[in-house]
């Protein structure tokens, strides 16, 4: 991997976890303005509404934290990427029903309001960022284990 | 053999790094569930009035008086209230009154109680039902326009404090601009 690879890898981390860390975070401060969010999109039995509320930031933050500190990358990338494909579900579900919600994706308590598409299109965004990284980081990983296997062989050979 | 053996060991990392990612989620849903256990627990148990809140208002009150609280209502006894006479209030404010609302409800915003209360009490009675809300659990506005009610003599209030949101998700009929 040469070091234009390297860099452009931890950008995408970044982002990445910046993303994340930031969208749960925001979540955290009011898990119930989240709720209302969540039960907007009529998807849920009302009461699981305030389940998800009082989880999902949590993991979102989690996982963000991990990809930040560029520990268990691609388990966070796994989950960071189910998160990204349910809420891509949840919105082509909004979009086909015509529903005109916000989609309560960074400030739950207020802020300028995000529309289905415009989120969906973003999602689509954080998903290749997901792939991208989750490719350059399997690169990186085989590129150290082929390194080791060499520097073993090369031992052995003294 | 080697194509296999490489195969193998792919497919051991896949699970181990899948495995890991169900730890994440586990541990983080079960940190959240922690420090959000109260208001879940009053979610699911169907305690419709947050017990925070009814303590703040008994911690208020002398130890001698009377503890008139309004008393919480589930939404097939709004419904049976709202049939035997009974009068919704919506305690938002009055915008989102207007953008959506549960139909044949009024709107008392509690931001300007102080000036809508003395027209209400001219129109309402005393002695009728009177179910507030606001925008569903944990939106305490619908039990402080209870307390204002009670304390301005109505006898028999209740909150309902599913709110609009239960209202609305649960498919029944609704009003306002938005609709």
């Amino acid at each position: 991997m040469s070091r234009v690879e390297w860099l452009f890898y931890h950008l995408c981390r970044l982002i990445l976890a910046l993303v994340f860390v930031y969208a749960g975070a925001v979540k955290i401060q009011d898990v119930v303005a989240f709720a209302g969010h969540v039960a907007a999109y009529q998807i849920l039995p009302y009461a699981m509404n305030y389940l998800v509320a009082a989880t999902l930031p949590y993991v979102e933050f989690l996982a963000g934290v991990l990809l930040l500190l560029n520990v268990r990358v691609r388990p966070a990338l796994v989950a960071i990427g189910g998160m990204t494909l349910v809420f891509m579900a949840a919105l082509v579900s909004v979009l086909l029903r015509g529903l005109d919600i916000d989609c309560g994706c960074f400030d739950p308590a207020g802020g300028e309001d995000v529309s289905a598409g415009v989120a969906l299109l973003r999602d689509v965004g954080l998903m290749a960022l997901v792939a991208l990284t989750w490719f350059m980081r399997s690169r990186l990983t085989t590129r150290s284990a082929k390194c080791e296997t060499r520097g073993e062989k090369t031992l052995k050979a003294r | 053999m080697q194509v296999s053996i490489v195969r193998n060991v792919m497919s051991d990392n896949l699970k181990r790094i899948l495995l890991e990612a169900c730890v994440l989620i586990a541990f983080g849903a079960l940190f959240g569930l922690t420090i959000n256990n109260r208001l879940v627990l009053d979610v699911f148990a169907g305690r419709l009035v947050p017990q925070h809140l009814i303590e703040n208002v008994e911690n208020e009150l002398p130890e001698n008086a009377a503890l008139v609280l309004p008393m919480p209502v589930l939404l097939d006894e709004v419904q049976q209230l709202m049939t035997e006479g009974g009068l919704l209030v919506d305690a938002r404010s009055p915008e989102l009154f207007e953008e959506g609302h549960i139909e044949g409800a009024i709107s008392l915003p509690l931001v300007d109680i102080e000036t809508v209360l003395p027209d209400f009490s001219r129109r309402v009675d005393k002695d009728r039902t009177v179910v507030t809300y606001c925008s569903g659990f944990g939106c305490p506005d619908s039990f402080d326009l209870g307390m204002q009610l009670v304390e301005a003599g109505y006898s028999d209030v209740r909150v309902f404090e599913g709110g609009y949101p239960e209202w609305r998700d649960a498919g029944l009929a609704v009003a306002g601009e938005g609709q």
